[in-house]
């Protein structure tokens, strides 16, 4: 048995112990384990998440930060109106998002200075601020990592595909990608689950008779190998995920009532938003939705009104109204972000705004927090925080607060080295009260 | 040119003192537990010799206490200990010279004030006593620089156990440059490696447990020193074991260690299981069921040795360790954004072009190293100018390419590769399998090394600029070219690229070695600028040095701890055993000792040796008994995973994996080219894809953990198994297409079975007027002289002539019989690469007579065969 040693001296076999697991030799059957027993602070409200990623870095200016009272250097074309919250006001292209103020938080001020494409988008979608020598796990391979998920279906899906990555945890934490979105009333086919090709159950059926009698070179060998027995524990679950109903329909949008589908919209995104909430009530632990376009360093505003912000509007006001009409409002915890702002002075060249970390604005829902409230506030440009900054860190804190995470627990890297789930940040209390 | 300058270093100078060392009583200097064992001793204890150990020993300096970054209390150590000017200083604040004994110091750990650390020791204890003479001494710090420790004595040097519960106390001598000797057992850690096999106290008592062999490792000073353990698994051991035959070096040394353990290797396996295990290991490559049933069929006694020198010359071969050695040297597009114009993956392109050229050629390791480590942009005496003229040359001549650069210069252009510090941790990773990072902010827990010798190591790398090019000349060659600095950066790089494809010359970043600044700075009051230290070893003046690199090459070359050589030697042997002989294999550190210390010992020298020969070192592994072992274990070693008694059953790696269920499923004709024909094979893609892009078979390669090589760690690849690798395989539509694919078996049989030849008549026409078109075209383009559509008429007219011919086999084919049994048969070779049982020729048989449609009977035969475990480990 390998023993590797952590940089401060501890052995691997104590993470066992203490419950944090390093990804070396233990991992397929620490995940076996966890999988099945699952560790939960049982206050916690969210049992599942959505995380919801804007790749490119949408316009705070124009969105959910609006300074009407700018110069012109800084205002943009829109208009803000009022929300059904008295005094919170947002882009007048979010109508719908206005009308659900009351489930959602707005965090304004957040801040962070990486104003690259990459290095941003791994901020924000692991709560760490990227290490040349490190990959950070993505949310949901530390939520499934923690939490599990149930036999029969993927723990942590992304649809279409997500910048989460099972970093130092290893592969066995990484996402089922549907590489594809769904549309409405039409059935949805997932790599690795739908069955295709005309195959049907009874076909899965019998080539799985055929398999069981002739996978047997290992036979009576598989307790000495924890490689061969993972592998027949993998192998029983991919056989009930693809032959169970529950996987099947959890991914048939086309069995969602038409009514509730049709509040999505027909855009990828709103029907991505749908699918997120079935695969939630469904039982799936983790999903990320993943739509961009939101690289707007020319013609922002018509590309924002005409082909980013109505999709928007409509589909996370459907998964908000939603999730609160199947009941799951309160045990899903809720996340929409992209990787920075944008310039709050216009390129008048281009018609556009610029990549901007030093401010932007971050929603979280569901899983506890209380809607209808702003947190955190801008300068009067918003150009930075007015007060006390928001980090991505905080915000990241405070997403695996609502799941009963401990946000300071700390795993331990291949190279031995301790690290906490979250390095930097403090659960934002005012989100709970 | 090197001189230890730490004789702890090496394990076997280590074990070599132990049996020398002669511990005489006259002499030493007894135990600091006996001495302060009563208040009236008046001796003031050294603070590097016995203070801070103590501190160390008691906990103080830990991470979850005071060794904490942020200290505790108020009151910060450093971590590990060895900064004894800090640790000094925190502690002056807390005591008092004038009542040593109501130092705030001495008043937390006895628990007279309170303490959220707990009592750490009692009052009128040595260690009390031992403290309180200190202060009482003037609390003496380290005058000048540390004393340096000569070796660190530990008896007994070996142990073995015979049972359970067994108990054996060690003893270390500290031997100090001055000659002087004490017992320093009290003041030393102790940690057991593998605490099921033996329990240590941390006074340095032993307790035995289960069976097998481990290490515990002692700590004093800044020494590493481990001690192995052993508990026999069976008592035929000594004059008990049996006599076996060892056929090589490697057998040898491995029966040795074995021997000790009273366990007997597993069989040698069957020439089926050698043939599959060798040609994935060594190439990378399923066998197809021709190569199978030609290795069966030949009877010659010395077909193994045949095949392995056959498989070192195949294309796939170089391709598979060009693969690996891109793993370890990192060559990723994400980390490549700045090093050549060209396109977005003509960097990672270039990189594997590179590396493959030397693999294939079987260039000596160190000198592929010497290319990367010292590469440089320019030849001597060029231009910037003519460099970038050479250069796009390579990109625009087709007879040329980059892998004809003496140097691998991108390795210095790594966006992960950019301050000292990563360069000093990314260069330990890639050229001796080492982790310094811990010492990048606190002494290294395992080795030997301070963060002062971090910081004196990152001096090598401080003057290594890789940049945009010669900032004058490079604007010069964009204005001739018509762009301007106007442009914004993805309009200038489209123009840039399109510069190079339309033939033109463009600027190319390099390499260049800045001027030594300290030079000048140099003076008697700081003789220190522009000196670097080896890691571990001798300073180095770099001053006089044009190229700092060169010293850090002679140094890998050189160096007695010689971790160039073993960490390239370890890690080949862990391709080939699925664990290193020091595990992890990039954790090559003083208390990480090696399974079997004579083996790689053995195999580091004799590569070295035979002039860093990689097909040598390939060839003395495989060629082993050790390498051909069953996997099937014994009465003896079916709980050794770490002394090579057996095979171990391992996942395979990602791109091997994927090859491997393509040649299981393609058609014979194709699968007979796959080791020879490598391009457009997984195990020859040149990075892993930029912004994690998954589609076509990026996302299987991403979920069986192809490495990402990004972190400066081999586990940037993953041998792990996933659910998401099952459901690929057992219901993914990519492997529903390769079972049904044009080129695939089950199309051969069908077309073998029915002849299309209606289709193939079609067919046939349909390739007879191509070729009259691209003869058209060769002709047009020859006479224009176009070196280019020549070569891609030339190209397209062998692709269409081959199409005619198969079209016109398939019109000469006679419809073939269904025979169940041959298609069994043929399953088995392709996919499990044996022949079948008959308890499995009836199971396969019989589903598919049960079938009506014979051909979906034998894509369900092949579905479950690629599905077996079988099928997905390498046994």
């Amino acid at each position: 048995m390998a023993v590797h040693f952590t940089c401060d001296g501890m052995k691997r076999r104590d993470f066992l112990q203490i419950g944090a697991l390093g990804a070396g030799a233990f991992s397929l059957s620490s995940f076996l384990r966890l999988a099945s027993a699952g560790q939960v602070d049982a206050a916690a409200k969210a049992k599942a998440a959505i995380f919801i990623n804007l790749p490119g870095g949408p316009s705070h200016m124009d969105t959910f930060d609006l300074k009407p009272n700018s110069s012109d250097e800084y205002r943009g074309e829109f208009s803000p109106i009022q929300t059904k919250i008295p005094g919170i006001e947002i882009c007048e292209h979010l109508p719908l998002l206005a009308s659900q103020m009351d489930k959602f938080v707005i965090l304004r001020g957040v801040s962070h200075t990486l104003a690259a494409h990459r290095l941003g988008s791994e901020y924000v979608n692991s709560g760490n601020r990227p290490l040349p020598s490190l990959e950070f796990p993505g949310y949901g391979a530390v939520v499934t990592k923690e939490l599990g998920g149930p036999s029969d279906l993927p723990p942590f899906v992304s649809i279409p595909n997500s910048n989460q990555r099972p970093g130092y945890l290893g592969v066995q934490y990484a996402p089922l990608h549907t590489n594809a979105t769904p549309s409405i009333g039409k059935p949805f086919s997932v790599r690795g689950i739908s069955l295709s090709n005309g195959m049907t159950v009874q076909d899965v059926e019998k080539r799985q008779g055929l398999l069981n009698k002739l996978d047997t070179a290992f036979a009576g060998f598989e307790s000495s190998s924890q490689l061969l027995e993972g592998l027949d524990r993998f192998s029983q679950q991919a056989y009930s995920m693809i032959t169970s109903p529950r996987a099947r329909d959890a991914f048939d949008t086309s069995k969602e009532s038409p009514a509730f589908a049709e509040k999505f919209g027909d855009s990828g995104f709103g029907q991505s938003c749908m699918l997120a909430t079935r695969l939630v009530e469904s039982g799936v632990r983790f999903v990320t939705v993943s739509t961009g376009g939101w690289d707007t360093h020319s013609n922002n505003w018509t590309n924002l009104k005409s082909k980013l912000l109505p999709p928007l509007d409509q589909g996370l006001a459907a998964l908000f109204s939603g999730l609160q009409e199947k009941g799951l409002l309160e045990s899903t915890a809720v996340f929409v972000t992209g990787e920075f702002g944008r310039t709050p002075k216009i390129n008048t060249t281009r018609g556009g705004r610029d990549h901007y970390p030093r401010c932007m604005f971050m929603l979280m829902a569901g899983g506890g927090i209380q809607g209808g409230r702003v947190i955190g506030e801008s300068n009067e440009n918003a150009t930075e925080p007015l007060n006390e900054a928001i980090s991505p860190d905080d915000a990241a804190a405070s997403f695996y607060h609502a799941l009963g995470i401990d946000h300071t627990k700390e795993y331990h890297t291949n190279t031995g080295r301790p690290v906490m789930i979250v390095r930097d940040g403090n659960v934002i209390d005012s989100l709970f009260t | 040119m090197n001189k230890v300058s730490c004789p702890l270093y090496g394990f076997a100078t280590v074990m070599l003192m132990f049996t020398s060392a002669v511990v005489s009583a006259a002499d030493l200097v007894p135990a600091a537990s006996e001495r302060f064992a009563a208040a009236d001793n008046a001796e003031v204890p050294d603070f590097q010799k016995h203070l801070s150990p103590l501190l160390g020993k008691l906990g103080c300096n830990g991470r979850a206490c005071h060794g904490s970054f942020q200290g505790r209390g108020g009151f910060r150590l450093s971590l590990f200990g060895y900064d004894f000017k800090m640790d000094h200083e925190q502690l002056l604040d807390r005591i008092d010279t004038k009542a040593p004994a109501d130092s705030y110091a001495l008043q937390k750990p006895t628990l007279v004030e309170p303490h959220e650390g707990g009592k750490r020791m009692e009052v009128g204890s040595w260690e009390y006593n031992l403290f309180l003479n200190w202060i009482k001494g003037g609390a003496p710090s380290v005058a000048g620089d540390p004393v340096k420790l000569e070796a660190l004595e530990v008896t007994p040097s070996e142990i073995q156990f015979t049972a359970a519960g067994q108990e054996r106390q060690l003893q270390v001598v500290a031997v100090w440059a001055d000659g002087t000797r004490e017992d320093v057992t009290c003041l030393t850690r102790f940690q057991s490696n593998d605490d099921a096999i033996c329990d240590v106290t941390s006074g340095g008592l032993i307790t035995s447990g289960d069976k097998g062999d481990s290490h515990v490792v002692v700590f004093y000073d800044n020494a590493v020193v481990p001690v192995p353990i052993i508990r026999p698994v069976t008592d035929e051991i000594g004059e008990k074991y049996p006599k076996l035959a060892a056929r090589t070096p490697v057998d040898e040394h491995v029966q040795t260690k074995l021997a000790k353990l009273g366990i007997i290797p597993s069989d040698v396996c069957t020439d089926a299981e050698f043939l599959r295990r060798l040609q994935l290991d060594l190439t990378g490559t399923l066998p197809t069921a021709a190569d199978v049933e030609a290795f069966l069929a030949d009877a010659s006694s010395d077909k193994r040795a045949r095949k392995i020198d056959e498989l070192l010359q195949t294309p796939a071969y170089a391709a598979w360790w060009t693969t690996r050695l891109c793993d370890w040297t990192g060559c990723s597009d994400q980390q490549l954004q700045n090093v050549n114009p060209v396109n977005r993956n003509a960097g990672s392109a270039d990189w594997y072009a590179w590396m493959l050229k030397r693999v294939s050629e079987n260039m000596p390791y160190d000198q592929i190293a010497e290319g990367i480590v010292t590469a440089s942009s320019r030849n001597p005496g060029e231009s910037y100018r003519e460099y970038c003229e050479r250069l796009s040359n390579y990109y625009r001549d087709k007879d040329r390419s980059y892998a004809d650069q003496p140097g691998l210069v991108y390795f210095w252009g790594r966006r992960n590769f950019v301050s000292n510090e990563d360069r000093a941790i990314g260069f330990a990773y890639t050229f001796m399998g080492t982790r310094i990072q811990c010492a990048q902010c606190h002494k290294h827990p395992f080795d030997i090394w301070t963060q002062q010798d971090f910081e004196q190591f990152e001096q090598f790398f401080a003057r290594v600029k890789f940049s945009r090019g010669d900032p004058k000349e490079s604007k010069k060659i964009l204005e001739e070219l018509g762009i301007t600095g106007k442009a914004n950066g993805n309009d200038q790089r489209r123009a840039i690229e399109k510069a190079i494809a339309d033939g033109k010359t463009i600027p190319f970043p390099e390499v260049t070695i800045t001027s030594d600044n300290n030079r000048r700075r140099k003076s008697k009051d700081n003789p220190e600028a522009g000196m670097a230290k080896l890691l571990g070893e001798q300073s180095v003046d770099l001053a006089n040095i044009d190229d700092p690199r060169t010293a850090l090459m002679d140094w890998l070359r050189n160096s007695p701890t010689k971790l160039f050589a073993k960490s390239f030697v370890n890690r080949v042997w862990s391709n080939y055993f699925s664990r290193g002989i020091v595990e992890p294999t990039d954790d090559l550190s003083l208390a990480n000792p090696p399974a079997n210390a004579g083996l790689l010992d053995y195999l580091t020298d004799g590569f070295i040796a035979h002039g860093y020969d990689m097909k040598w070192l390939h060839r003395e592994i495989v060629r082993s008994d050790t390498y051909q072992r069953t996997w099937r274990p014994n009465a003896t070693n079916a709980a050794d995973e770490r002394n090579f008694s057996r095979a171990v059953v391992r996942r395979l790696p990602a791109e091997v994996t994927y090859d491997a269920l393509t040649v299981a499923t393609l058609n014979d004709e194709q699968a007979a080219k796959f080791l020879e024909s490598v391009s457009g094979r997984a195990i020859s893609e040149t990075s892993p894809p930029r912004n994690n892009a998954n589609n076509g078979r990026n996302y299987a390669l991403a979920i069986f953990g192809r490495s990402i090589r990004e972190s400066n760690c081999d586990c940037d690849r993953s041998m792990e198994a996933s659910l998401l690798q099952t459901l690929y395989t057992r219901n993914d539509r990519d492997v529903e297409l390769l079972l049904t694919a044009k080129n695939g078996w089950l199309t051969q049989l069908s077309r073998e079975l029915k002849p299309q030849s209606e289709s193939a008549e079609r067919e046939l026409a349909a390739a007879e007027a191509r070729i009259e078109r691209f003869e058209k075209a060769l002709k047009t383009a020859q006479k224009a002289d176009n070196q280019k559509l020549t070569a891609k008429a030339q190209e397209q007219l062998k692709s269409a002539r081959a199409d005619a011919a198969a079209a016109r086999r398939e019109l000469n084919t006679k419809a073939a019989k269904f025979d169940p049994q041959q298609v069994v048969t043929q399953a088995y070779l392709r996919t499990l690469s044996r022949l079948p049982t008959d308890e499995e020729r009836n199971v396969a048989g019989g589903y598919l007579a049960a079938e009506s449609d014979s051909l979906t009977g034998v894509k369900d035969l092949v579905w479950a065969l690629i599905n077996t475990k079988e099928f997905m480990l390498n046994h």
